[in-house]
């Protein structure tokens, strides 16, 4: 079985959902059941008393094999994430964590150097830290070195659907990583994630581009097929290009050719 | 009538008897069927201790539900 090991933690899915944007909690409900996924990410939000029945928790841990990854999202600094990853500890019973810290909301590039300064707080506290970082070797070498369990490096801006923007820096920290490279944000198509695994990334974090489909489940499941088709792929090993024709039919002993 | 004090919960001024703790504050608001954390003053309280944390005048008051997030 070809499983992605995260931490302690195996996954026969390497598809990691988000939960954001989706018109309702039913459809991300059936969204996430028809993807296969067995981690989503969840946000700390206030309670609104306003809107009760708001909590995710219940409903999705009520999903067989279904494991939450919080995210640090709305946190602009270290300190603030590290607060937030230990309130969403408390709340969600999982180790994992996902440290996001974008501070302009124009363009949610993560922030590397209070990024690098939680993932190194909270894996000395025992998280599994999954970090949202930039598409930059030698940061993603460092938060290996910090005791991150993985790096979660961008394809391109959340939500821009841009898809593999960053392919040529996500291959050097692919080729140096020893944890698993998960792209996250950006993709916009099922074909996009599989690239990314023809790539050789372990997983792909997919959100906005299921949500914000016509149909979210079936976007879902779609996604899936690619993500273990690229997988596939790469894991059978994929010809290497040539920069000339390679003929696949004998070219000679043709009709009149002479042998 | 019991005194009464006024907090911050969740950035809003919200009133209730002196000597109240996390869970009356819990069931006053009724978030006490959710799967909820509760922050007080930057302290995480957990759900044992919810019963006998009694609030002050002037707390802080955080209660954090999981919502949809990427």
């Amino acid at each position: 079985m070809d499983s992605l090991h995260i931490g302690s933690y195996t996954f026969s899915s390497r598809l990691i959902l988000g939960t954001g944007k989706f018109s309702s909690s039913s459809v991300m409900l059936e969204a996430v059941k028809a993807s296969g996924t067995q981690l989503v990410t969840v946000a700390l939000r206030r309670f609104n008393r306003e809107q009760p029945g708001d909590d995710l928790f219940t409903p999705l841990t009520s999903i067989p094999g279904i494991t939450l990854m919080p995210n640090t999202s709305g946190a602009s600094t270290a300190a603030e994430a590290v607060q937030a990853a230990r309130i969403a500890r408390e709340l969600s019973g999982s180790p994992f964590i996902k440290v996001e810290i974008h501070p302009n909301p124009q363009h949610l590039m993560p922030d590397p150097i209070e990024t690098y300064e939680a993932s190194k707080i909270l894996a000395k506290e025992g998280f599994l830290v999954m970090p949202y970082i930039p598409a930059d070797p030698v940061l993603a070498k460092r938060l290996e070195e910090a005791g991150c369990v993985s790096v979660m490096p961008l394809g391109s801006a959340i939500g821009s659907g841009q898809g593999l923007a960053t392919a040529e820096m996500l291959k050097i920290i692919i080729r140096e990583s020893t944890i698993p490279v998960i792209v996250d944000a950006g993709l916009r198509s099922p074909s996009e994630a599989a690239l990314a695994m023809e790539m050789g990334c372990d997983a792909v974090l997919v959100n906005s581009a299921v949500a914000v489909a016509g149909n979210p489940p079936v976007m879902a499941e779609a996604f899936a097929e690619a993500v273990a088709a690229g997988r596939k792929a790469f894991a059978a090993g994929i010809m290497e290009k040539s920069g000339i024709a390679v003929a696949t039919s004998p070219l000679t002993s043709f009709l009149g050719t002479e042998a | 009538m019991s005194q009464m004090i006024t907090i911050q919960v969740n950035g809003e001024s919200f009133t209730l008897p002196a000597g109240s703790s996390v869970s009356n504050l819990l069931a006053s608001i009724g978030s006490e069927q959710e799967s909820v954390a509760t922050v007080v003053n930057d302290q995480i309280v957990r759900p044992d201790n919810r019963a006998s944390f009694r609030l002050k005048k002037g707390d802080r008051v955080e209660i954090l539900i999981f919502a949809g997030g990427g």
